[in-house]
């Protein structure tokens, strides 16, 4: 796209939008359907017109950001339509998972801390939004997730602490005490947490009615509370991205990656490597908690088993695998635990282990952590790295 | 004085010795490993446990409580060589993630595997010795047989350990290799045949420690049995810092006999959070950990 101008570029993109607009007329059947998918047609090929422009995405950095946010919730939010409501429960698991990975992805690959405790702070956001609507009714959405960011953030503070003063081993291994006492820690606090039983939803997350009269029941998207809530994790996860790419790419985000290369060089020029360090580690604590409030609400109820020790190893295995310290790597991970089970299903059918077995309960981890061992030692950079080496290598040709 | 003997806060330190000698034995273990190869190694609770589900569930015909516990020893060694050769030979020099990274992926591995091969649900394992508790006139002393067995154990592991590093040339060779490897190579140390030597021996002492808390604790042998006490072990090590074997011993009892106390007048509950507490404050306080002279990291 280097050699294109700007006025074949607004033609093109003109003439593309003019096109979807047609197409959705002719092809959707009601009038507010098509609508809805004109609209998003529009944006996103406005969207990309931008960001199709390395001059644009120079010059104006956050713009283009936001723009490949909007785009992305765009048409992530108009597929959501078309699938069936299983699929999108799926993709409302793993979104709200792209949002812990993102948090975890910028503690190890901007400041070079590792926390195996994720899960337990995902358990924090979880419970905090579950302990909040069993005590008041009516609260926005965006409130109560709000808050969930904050409980996380608190907690990661606390935690964050010694992270001053450690360096990784000790600081992953104090994270894997904290992942490991999280259900006691729940338990001390029954009163509140429900104990091992957890907490239901008073009243399960619905659409506004606004929305829902907005965009008539005709619609496939925003009528069910399936997709109410997929649309919620991902407009989250949209959102969320968009300050995780500004983050990396801020002063703040490059200060952490010298803290994480040579901390000797990054304190000579004037990084405060306790801040920093403390930063990261509040920050992956907060969006930890922000996809385990959105977890809740998808399940409409939570239980302490699901924050165990084992969810912690898994979110590191997902952010390694996808690629650590990117943002496609989080995506990737993300886009790999809504379906993992799906996929382990089918090979089981397809191999013929009994599903019920022992060895077909536990591919799970077997072939996860097989994976977290193989990457690591084979490719460091996991999926996201590796794509984009073989790009870079492809381009220069 | 018999009174004394079976009083809550004797019983408590009583208790408390027999939880903190394993929380010891786990520590020590991730000492020996972290000493010759600056790796904390997270599947160290993982592979025990593998051993000694090796040592006892390949054995169950015979069920000769001793047979199977050299088995499993043999088992722990074997796996810890193969460890360092298979996965912790190509970390050596990487960021200091990445070994962190692989352990617990090792560990997930590990955990689906006895999983997989001898299912979730619990196996009670025989025990040697009797682990109700003696009596003082009528009265329980906080002390059976089984437990002054753990004790025994781990004091025997522990000299035998020392021994071994302070007195003989293998020894010798051992801590040269992990203090200044350039050094010990051109005087003729086959460094990375030590550093193998280093992480069987962790995981030997290791797979004695599960066995002692497999046949131990109420919850018998699963394939997470070690995750609590590994996370014990860990806080111990990291309270008596990572380089000291002394440490490792010392903070493993006190915390032991703290967390005893904790529970009895407390909660349950409120022991790994203590713990947990007690391991920020301390790595705040002293980041190298409590009982090792504080060096500078070389840069």
């Amino acid at each position: 796209m280097r050699g294109v101008r700007w006025n074949q570029r607004i033609v093109a993109a003109v003439a593309l939008a003019a096109a979807a607009v047609l197409a959705s007329w002719i092809g959707v059947g009601t009038a507010r359907a098509a609508t809805g998918l004109s609209v998003a047609a529009v944006v996103a090929i406005l969207g990309a017109t931008l960001i199709s422009s390395r001059e644009f995405r120079a010059n104006h950095p956050v713009v283009a950001r936001a723009a490949i946010s909007v785009v992305a919730v765009d048409v992530s939010l108009t597929v959501t339509g078309f699938f069936s409501a299983t699929v999108n429960s799926n993709l409302a698991i793993g979104a709200a998972m792209s949002i812990v990975l993102l948090g975890l992805s910028f503690l190890t690959g901007s400041s070079g801390q590792i926390s195996i405790g994720n899960g337990a702070f995902m358990g924090v956001g979880a419970f905090t939004v579950a302990i909040w609507a069993n005590h008041h009714a009516t609260t926005p959405i965006a409130v109560v997730l709000i808050m969930s960011v904050l409980a996380g953030g608190v907690v990661g503070l606390l935690l964050g602490l010694p992270a001053t003063r450690l360096r990784g081993p000790y600081l992953a291994g104090m994270t894997l005490a904290f992942a490991v006492a999280f259900g006691a820690i729940l338990n001390l606090f029954g009163s509140w947490t429900g104990g091992d039983s957890g907490l239901q939803l008073p009243h399960a997350v619905n659409a506004p009615t606004w929305v829902v009269n907005f965009f008539t029941p005709q619609t496939s998207s925003l009528t069910t509370n399936s997709v109410w809530l997929v649309d919620v994790a991902i407009v989250t996860a949209g959102i969320a991205l968009f300050f995780m790419a500004n983050l990396f790419a801020s002063r703040t985000g490059r200060a952490m990656r010298l803290v994480r290369d040579n901390d000797v060089a990054a304190e000579l020029v004037g990084i405060s490597l306790p801040r920093a360090r403390v930063m990261a580690f509040i920050v992956s604590a907060a969006y930890a908690a922000l996809g385990g409030g959105l977890w809740t609400m998808i399940n409409n109820a939570v239980t302490p088993s699901t924050y165990g020790f084992a969810l912690s190893i898994t979110i590191l295995s997902l952010v390694v695998i996808g690629g650590i310290g990117t943002i496609p790597g989080a995506i990737i991970g993300g886009l790999i635990y809504a379906f993992s089970a799906n996929v382990i299903a089918w090979f089981t059918a397809h191999t013929g282990l009994n599903p019920q077995g022992n060895v077909a309960s536990q591919l799970n981890g077997i072939i996860f952590g097989g994976l977290l061992v193989l990457t690591i030692l084979f490719a460091p950079t996991g999926i996201a790295g590796f794509v984009r080496r073989r790009w870079l290598a492809w381009r220069s040709r | 004085m018999s009174s004394f003997l079976t009083s809550r806060n004797v019983a408590d330190v009583l208790n408390g010795i027999t939880n903190g000698v394993i929380y010891s034995l786990v520590a020590l273990s991730l000492v020996l490993v972290w000493r010759s190869t600056r790796i904390l190694n997270f599947a160290q609770g993982a592979m025990a446990m593998i051993a000694t589900y090796v040592g006892f569930a390949v054995l169950a015909p015979t069920t000769n409580y001793w047979v199977s516990m050299v088995v499993a020893i043999l088992a722990g060694l074997l796996l810890g060589g193969l460890t360092e050769r298979v996965i912790v030979r190509g970390l050596y020099g990487k960021p200091e993630i990445n070994p962190v990274v692989a352990m617990v992926g090792f560990l997930l591995v590990l955990e689906s595997v006895a999983a997989a091969i001898w299912s979730t649900s619990s196996r009670g394992l025989p025990t040697p010795f009797s682990m109700v508790d003696w009596q003082l006139n009528h009265k329980p002393v906080a002390m059976s047989p089984f437990a002054l067995y753990e004790i025994v154990t781990a004091v025997i592991v522990m000299t035998v350990i020392a021994l071994l590093f302070q007195y003989t040339k293998l020894g010798l060779r051992l801590r040269a290799a992990a203090l200044a490897p350039e050094v010990s190579r051109l005087l003729g140390v086959r460094v990375g045949r030590m550093l193998t030597l280093g992480w069987m021996l962790s995981s030997a002492v290791g797979a004695i420690t599960a066995v002692l808390v497999a046949s131990n604790y109420f919850t018998g042998l699963t394939p997470t049995a070690m995750d609590g006490v590994f996370a014990f072990g860990f806080i111990a090590a990291a309270i008596g810092g990572l380089d000291s074997p002394v440490g490792a011993l010392l903070s493993g009892i006190s915390l032991g006999i703290i967390l005893q106390f904790v529970g009895d007048y407390l909660n349950s509950n409120a022991i790994i959070l203590v713990a947990l507490g007690m391991l920020v404050v301390s790595l705040m306080v002293r980041p190298n950990g409590v009982f090792t002279r504080s060096a500078q990291r070389r840069v």
